[in-house]
């Protein structure tokens, strides 16, 4: 027989006898979820095909400097198996103090990328392990976008919302920055992991359910696994709690979901070694703990009450309170003054008080991506979302219930956060789509029932079905608007691997700059394999991976005073510089100069960070040493003497005043700064050139041995 | 167990105890719709970008020299980079968010129950105008900065 509930095609296609029997039209509930199913899977594709652009223009490679040392380490995770990654000393990074990998790197990268591999490897199907490396951020991506789906219908109690949800963080600029093919970085599965707990906290306060509650723990401790920024969760749970207190909202459901959550996830978040005992030591989780016990005080009150009567529970209540207070003050007092409760680090009270980097940290602030955001990147990366969004705040204040006040926190929350870093754009993108989605599923369904009109009955008012169809075209208008901008942007500004560079010729043909990795090379064919690399510290991973030749400084940056002496060394003269070279037992350096090819990362518009980093741990490298007179940065004749004899500017320019750039030009002018360099004929003391790339981006010298004596 | 009671009342017997009426104090209560407008405040002024202007401290308008003249011009836009602004340029483009936003909730109230039908037309044509100007205003921003915008495909 038939099960008529399957459907009828595919009854159709196996009896055609029953076909009399089979309705001819699918049912309405089931047309739906087919609907949904199609619209979902359509969403998977288009999230995961949208972020492929570089991969097809170049090829499958992994682009920046972080995912390089994520490779790395999914390479040795995978060639030495899952103790030795945790117990990794890496005595090539750092020289010589070498770091430890095991305990300073959130290993859920790693073990979700080795995760897929073996996996696919336990089915036969061989997959290379750079491949699953560079495709894992598209593959996520699309699942985000289904985990957003049920995210946002928790949220909002509407399919519709939920589906238009998951389309929109499909395509977003502000999540595809961070999660095309090639950007292996923990973000590319944090944000899963960030929507995923979102999602499962949400249900389990809905619920109440004890296997919700879990669930959201283990949500928890992946995304602990993954990437620092689980703070942000473990604040803002904490913060929703309080909102429903406060908007007396209380109930069983909130304690059970949010104790369990507390007590697992804190005890796994312990599990790994990254975060250990910061989970209950660290200002960052205070709040967590102060928020468990402040719930357990609700309910214990809450029990009181119940049992003595009201006038008594009032004094008893406020001899209570003050008691309480008094004695959390006192033991933050006391934690906060023997240090058991360590401050809050440096890269999270920037997001507290953004002027902190400016003044303490140079090694923050000079990271672009810590800049604060203007209007610019907000639209560029939003686009139509930044006008939904305060119109899904809205929707959501009308009605509030106890999701909705999650998404109006986290909502609020990350918008602050988002404008005082650029990169926390990411964290700001997911929620956008969902308030977005509110808003346009509320307008939709308005103004679709207005075209639809009441089966029978009269018009509300007058061109009811006119306003409803111009309503409706022109949201669909801009939501197609919507689309063109994503692609457009993820296509120009965001797919660029930015190891190798290309460049439109005037004939419309693409020129190549591939120097990078024909440098990395050099060194890994040409050098001995103990030699040791000076570079300043964006490189270090690449050099690591690529070459796998040891570095002095990476971009783990965790020693500024390491990298204040490579600074230093590169900011003074040849003579000063040979000591500290000699000193770290220095064999090659190697530079990027950007000058014949007109590349503006390069090391010498870099230089003042270098100046800067160094003279913070040495008071006699002095900025305004470097300046002109009149306090301009020049590398021409007008430039400051210290600058155009200091070991950077040598390295960059050596042999380059013989060279011509530019018709009509002097030789030796450097198309980035536009001058004619100052110092031509100079001729280096201690380092021999040892290697140039086909376009002069990147430089490599031999520290020569000291001399013989006699 | 008396007598330490009866130590309690000793201070009482000379001193006297003023009339004061004090309330402990109560946590206000804010209306849904009041916070909301406190958060879309917010929203319009994180989204000029004014953690930028405090951090970086840009000018409020850039200038350049005419060649010809020698008089200041002004130039509002800070061409060529999705990183930085001037402060005007930021509110002003601020302002437009906040428009359009405030643009879609109109629409959304003027499907609801109103008193005549001339209101509801007029919320509808606001609401749209709102949201069209802002939309095309905003792109016309950015296409002023980033002149490369949607050019090159």
């Amino acid at each position: 027989g038939i099960n008529a509930e399957y459907g009828g095609f595919v009854s159709i296609v196996m009896n055609k006898q029953t076909l009399d029997k089979i309705p001819f039209r699918l049912r309405t509930t089931k047309q739906e979820i087919l609907l949904r199913i199609g619209v979902l899977t359509l969403i998977y594709i288009i999230a995961f095909s949208t972020r492929l652009f570089s991969v097809i223009r170049f090829e499958s490679v992994i682009h920046e400097f972080d995912p390089y040392f994520n490779f790395r380490s999914t390479k040795y995770l995978v060639n030495e198996g899952f103790y030795n990654f945790i117990n990794w000393f890496d005595s090539a990074a750092w020289y010589p103090l070498g770091r430890i990998v095991g305990g300073t790197v959130y290993p859920g990268l790693m073990f979700t990328a080795a995760a897929v591999y073996w996996i696919a490897h336990f089915f036969h199907v061989t997959l290379q392990i750079r491949n699953v490396c560079v495709l894992l951020a598209p593959f996520f991506a699309s699942n985000t976008a289904i985990v957003t789906y049920f995210f946002a219908k928790e949220v909002s109690d509407s399919n519709g919302s939920g589906l238009v949800a998951a389309a929109m963080i499909a395509i977003v600029p502000g999540y595809i920055s961070r999660s095309v093919a090639g950007s292996y970085d923990n973000e590319g599965i944090a944000i899963f992991a960030l929507i995923l707990t979102f999602y499962l906290w949400v249900k389990s306060v809905k619920t109440g359910s004890l296997f919700y509650s879990t669930l959201c723990a283990l949500a928890y401790f992946y995304m602990v696994s993954a990437w620092g920024g689980y703070v942000f969760i473990i604040n803002l749970i904490p913060m929703h709690v309080i909102a429903l207190l406060l908007t007396g909202r209380y109930s069983n459901r909130l304690y059970i979901a949010y104790c369990t959550l507390y007590v697992l996830g804190t005890i796994l978040a312990m599990q790994i070694s990254f975060v250990g005992f910061q989970a209950v030591q660290s200002a960052e989780h205070m709040l967590a703990l102060g928020t468990f016990g402040l719930l357990q005080l609700f309910v214990g009150v809450n029990w009181i009450k119940k049992h003595i009567g009201a006038d008594l529970f009032r004094t008893f209540f406020r001899i209570a309170a003050t008691i309480a207070i008094a004695l959390f003050a006192l033991a933050l007092a006391i934690g906060q003054a023997t240090g058991y409760i360590s401050p809050w680090t440096g890269r999270f009270w920037t997001l507290l008080d953004p002027t902190y980097a400016k003044d303490h940290i140079p090694i923050i602030a000079s990271v672009s991506e810590h800049q604060p955001t203007t209007w610019s990147s907000f639209f560029f990366d939003l686009h139509l979302l930044v006008f939904l969004l305060p119109a899904g705040l809205y929707f959501c204040f009308k009605k509030l219930t106890d999701a909705n006040i999650f998404a109006i926190l986290y909502g609020i929350t990350s918008v602050y956060f988002a404008g005082v870093m650029v990169r926390l754009m990411l964290v700001l993108a997911p929620i956008s789509c969902v308030l977005s989605s509110i808003a346009v599923s509320h307008t939709l369904d308005t103004y679709l029932k207005f075209f639809k009109g009441n089966k029978g009955k009269k018009e509300e008012f007058p061109a009811q079905k006119e306003v409803g169809l111009v309503m409706v075209a022109g949201l669909s208008v801009l939501l197609i608007l919507y689309v063109f901008h994503c692609t457009w942007v993820t296509s120009e500004a965001y797919s660029s691997p930015s190891i190798v560079l290309a460049a439109k010729q005037p004939d419309g043909s693409r020129l190549i700059f591939d120097d990078f990795r024909e440098a990395y090379w050099w060194l890994r064919q040409n050098t001995e394999p103990d030699a040791r690399v000076m570079s300043w510290w964006d490189y270090g991973y690449q050099i690591s991976a690529m070459a796998n030749r040891t570095v002095l400084v990476d971009n783990n940056t965790w020693n500024n005073s390491h990298i204040a002496l490579v600074g230093k060394a590169f900011a003074s003269n040849e003579d000063a510089a040979y000591e500290i070279m000699r000193q770290l037992d220095v064999d090659y350096v190697l530079v990027i100069f950007g000058g014949l090819t007109g590349y503006a990362s390069d090391d010498i518009n870099k230089f003042l960070w270098m100046v800067r980093i160094g003279g913070s741990t040495d008071p006699n490298i002095q900025e305004s040493d470097y300046f002109t007179p009149s306090g301009e940065f020049r590398v021409d004749s007008s430039g400051s003497t210290v600058l155009l004899n200091c070991l950077m500017y040598k390295l960059c320019y050596y042999r380059f005043g013989q060279v011509y750039t530019e018709k009509g030009r002097g030789s030796g002018y450097d198309r980035v700064r536009n001058v004619e360099i100052g110092n031509k004929d100079f001729d280096l003391d201690y380092l021999d050139e040892s290697y140039t790339t086909q376009h002069w981006l990147v430089r490599i010298y031999k520290v020569r041995p000291p001399n013989n004596r006699g | 167990m008396e007598s330490i009671l009866q130590l309690f009342e000793v201070p009482f017997h000379f001193l006297r105890v003023p009339i004061v009426r004090l309330k402990t104090p109560t946590f206000p209560s804010f209306s849904p719709m009041l916070v909301f407008c406190f958060v879309f405040l917010t929203y319009f002024l994180v989204l000029s970008g004014i953690i930028y202007d405090v951090i970086i401290e840009p000018p409020s308008i850039g200038s350049s020299r005419d060649e010809a003249t020698g008089s200041v011009k002004p130039i509002v836009f800070m061409k060529y980079r999705l990183n930085g602004q001037f402060i005007i340029e930021g509110l002003s483009a601020g302002m437009l968010f906040s428009i359009g936003g405030l643009g879609v909730i109109i629409l959304h109230r003027s499907s609801q129950k109103l008193q005549s039908e001339k209101v509801r037309y007029l919320l509808i044509l606001a609401g749209v105008l709102c949201v069209m100007v802002s939309y095309n205003l905003c792109i016309l921003f950015l296409r002023n900065k980033i002149p490369g915008y949607q050019k090159s495909f």
